[in-house]
C-alpha cells in the first residue's frame, strides 16, 4: 500500500520568502537559487525517511510554501495528508 | 480599407484560398458584415446576417461541436477549449464562466475590434459556453480604461435585453490596466475580490477556482470563434484554418506596417508574406515577432515563408500567441527593441516570486547593457544562466515569456550579436524603439 504512494514536493513560488529552512531540512530534493528561494530538484520523496523529511520541511516552513501530497497509483490526489509527527512517532 | 485580396497560392489542397481583409470586407468570417461605423453591429443587423444563434442546440450537442472542432484559446495559451470545458464539468460545484475582453497585451487590438463592432458574436458564444458548462451568469472582464469596449458592450447588452433572449445574466467586472492583470487566476482573484493579481495552485483552474469553484477563464475571440462554429458547422469552420490551426484567425499587426495598429482577419492557411503583403509590406523585413511582446523574434526572411499555422510556427520554435506579428524594418537594432521590451516587461512583473521579481529587473540590465554595446562575451554566458535560472520558477507563465523572448533574439539577431561584440553598437540602435509600450507606472 505504502510502496504505491507517490510522495511529490512542491513549493508555492509567490508565498517562499527565502528562508531556507527546507533546505536544511529536506536539503535531497530542494536547493536554494542564486536569490535564496527554495527551488525543487527532486519532486518525489523516494524512501521513508526522505518523505518524513519532506513533510518536515512543509511543517516547518514558516510562510507554508512547500507543499507535500500524495498521489496513490493512479495518479489521483489523496486528500487526508498525514502530519510529520505521527509519521516521526509511527517508527 | 480596400477589398480583401484573394490570394492564389494555396497552403495545401485542404484549405479554402486565403482571404484576408478588415472588418466588413468581403471574405472575411469573424468581421464579415456591416463596415466600421461609430457603433457596432446591431441586434437586428446581427440575427438578420447569422440567423438566431442555435438554441435549439442542446448543452451535449454543443459540447459535441466543440470537440469536433479542436478549437483552442486565441488568448496565448492556445489551451483547447474542449478540455477546459469538459474539465468543468467533472469538477465539483457549479462552475463559472469569464470571457476576458481586457487584451493585456499592449500592442494587440483584436479582441477590442470584436468588441467594438461584432459585439453580438462575441456576447452569442459566451452564453453557448455558459450552456455548455451549466452556469447561469456570465463574467465579462475588462481594463478600466476601456471605455470604448465598455460602451459598446453595454450597449449589446442593453439591445439582447430589450429582446428579451434567453441569455444567461451578464456581470460586467473591471481590472486594473497591467500586464499581468489579464492572466487567468489574476481575473479569478479579481472577481472574488482580491487584487488581480496571478496564484499559484496545483489544480487547473477549470478543475477548481480562486472560490473552490471550477472557474473557465476564454479569451473573447475564442467565445466570438464558438458562435461562428456553431452557425457554420465543423467541417466548414475548420476550413478556414488548417489542420492543426482549424478557423479562422484574427492578427494584429504592429511596428513598421503603418501609423497604428491593423486587425485582419485570415481565413485560409496563409504565410506571414502573405499577410504582410497585404497590408502594403512588399518584400521579407528585417525581423518579425510573432505571438506578443513576450513572443518569439523570427528573421524576416524566416517569417515571410513560415506559415501562420501552430505546427508550422512550433517548427521554426514559435507559438500564434495572440496573434500579434510585429514587424521588425531592415536597419532597426532588435537588441535594442528586445531591450525595450524587456525592460517594459520587467516593470510589468507583479513582484510575488521572487526569481521574476528580482530575475526579470537583472536581466533587463543585461540586455541594456548589450543594447548599448557594453557587451562582453562573458555576459551572455551570464545571461544565458540567469534565464535559465528564471524559466519555469515563477507562479505564471510572466517570467517565462521573456526569457523565451531573449532566447529567440539571440537567435534570430545572431548577426547584430556579434556586430556589438565588434564595433560596440550598431547604428541602428540610435533609433526611437518601433514598438509602443505604455509608460511605466509607479510600483504601489
Amino acid at each position: 500500500m505504502k510502496s504505491e504512494m507517490i510522495v511529490l514536493v512542491r513549493i508555492n513560488p509567490i508565498r517562499c520568502r527565502g528562508h531556507a529552512i527546507c533546505v536544511l531540512l529536506f536539503s535531497e530534493g530542494i536547493e536554494l537559487d542564486r536569490w535564496g528561494y527554495g527551488r525543487v530538484t527532486e519532486a518525489t520523496a523516494k524512501d521513508r525517511r526522505s518523505i518524513r523529511r519532506a513533510y518536515r520541511a512543509a511543517a516547518a516552513c514558516p510562510n507554508g510554501a512547500v507543499e507535500v501530497v500524495q498521489l496513490d497509483s493512479t495518479g489521483a490526489q489523496q486528500p487526508p495528508l498525514k502530519p510529520p509527527l505521527r509519521i516521526v512517532h509511527e517508527q | 480599407m480596400t477589398d480583401s485580396c484573394v490570394l492564389a497560392e494555396r497552403g495545401s489542397d485542404w484549405s479554402v484560398d486565403v482571404q484576408i481583409g478588415g472588418v466588413g470586407d468581403n471574405g472575411t468570417w469573424l468581421l464579415a458584415g456591416p463596415p466600421p461605423k461609430g457603433t457596432g453591429e446591431t441586434l437586428v443587423e446581427h440575427l438578420k446576417r447569422l440567423g438566431p444563434s442555435d438554441r435549439w442546440l442542446s448543452p451535449s450537442a454543443l459540447r459535441a461541436v466543440v470537440r469536433d472542432s479542436g478549437l483552442r484559446g486565441r488568448g496565448g495559451g492556445g489551451f483547447p477549449l474542449a478540455r477546459k470545458l469538459e474539465t468543468a464539468l467533472l469538477a465539483p460545484g457549479e462552475p463559472i464562466l469569464i470571457v476576458n475582453a481586457s487584451e493585456s497585451e499592449p500592442a494587440s487590438r483584436k479582441d477590442a475590434t470584436l468588441c467594438l463592432h461584432r459585439p453580438h458574436l462575441v456576447l452569442d458564444g459566451a452564453a453557448m459556453a455558459a450552456a455548455i458548462i451549466g452556469s447561469t451568469e456570465v463574467v465579462i472582464y475588462m481594463h478600466q480604461g476601456s471605455t470604448d469596449v465598455y460602451g459598446a458592450l453595454q450597449r449589446a447588452l442593453a439591445e439582447r435585453q430589450a429582446a428579451q433572449l434567453a441569455d444567461p445574466v451578464w456581470r460586467m467586472l473591471m481590472g486594473p490596466g497591467r500586464y499581468v492583470a489579464g492572466e487567468a487566476s489574476a481575473i479569478a482573484n479579481r472577481l472574488e475580490g482580491g487584487e488581480a493579481l496571478p496564484s499559484f495552485s496545483p489544480h487547473p483552474m477549470a478543475f477548481r477556482g480562486p472560490s473552490g469553484r471550477p472557474t473557465v477563464v476564454n479569451n473573447c475571440e475564442t467565445v466570438a470563434q464558438l458562435a461562428l462554429l456553431v452557425r457554420m458547422g465543423t467541417v466548414a469552420w475548420r476550413n478556414g484554418g488548417t489542420p492543426s490551426s482549424p478557423g479562422p484567425q484574427l492578427l494584429t499587426l504592429v511596428g513598421a506596417v503603418a501609423d497604428s495598429e491593423i486587425v485582419v482577419e485570415v481565413v485560409g492557411s496563409a504565410t506571414v508574406g502573405q499577410v504582410l503583403g497585404h497590408v502594403g509590406v512588399c518584400a521579407p523585413p528585417g525581423a518579425v515577432l510573432v505571438g506578443g511582446y513576450a513572443g518569439t523574434w523570427l528573421k524576416g526572411g524566416l517569417a515571410w515563408c513560415t506559415p501562420l499555422d501552430r505546427a508550422a510556427l512550433e517548427r521554426v520554435g514559435a507559438s500564434p500567441g495572440c496573434g500579434l506579428v510585429g514587424v521588425l524594418p531592415h536597419g532597426a537594432c532588435g537588441l535594442s527593441e528586445t531591450a525595450h521590451l524587456v525592460s517594459y516587461l520587467a516593470g510589468e512583473s507583479a513582484g510575488q516570486c521572487g526569481p521574476c521579481a528580482h530575475g526579470l529587473p537583472a536581466l533587463a540590465r543585461h540586455m541594456e547593457a548589450i543594447a548599448r554595446g557594453s557587451y562582453r562575451q562573458r555576459s551572455q554566458v551570464r545571461l544565458r544562466s540567469l534565464g535559465d535560472a528564471i524559466f519555469g520558477a515563477g507562479a505564471c507563465a510572466h517570467p517565462d515569456g521573456v526569457v523565451r523572448l531573449i532566447r529567440s533574439a539571440f537567435e534570430a539577431f545572431d548577426e547584430d550579436v556579434q556586430h556589438h561584440l565588434d564595433h560596440r553598437r550598431c547604428p541602428g540602435s540610435k533609433n526611437p524603439p518601433t514598438f509602443f509600450v505604455p509608460k511605466p507606472r509607479r510600483r504601489s
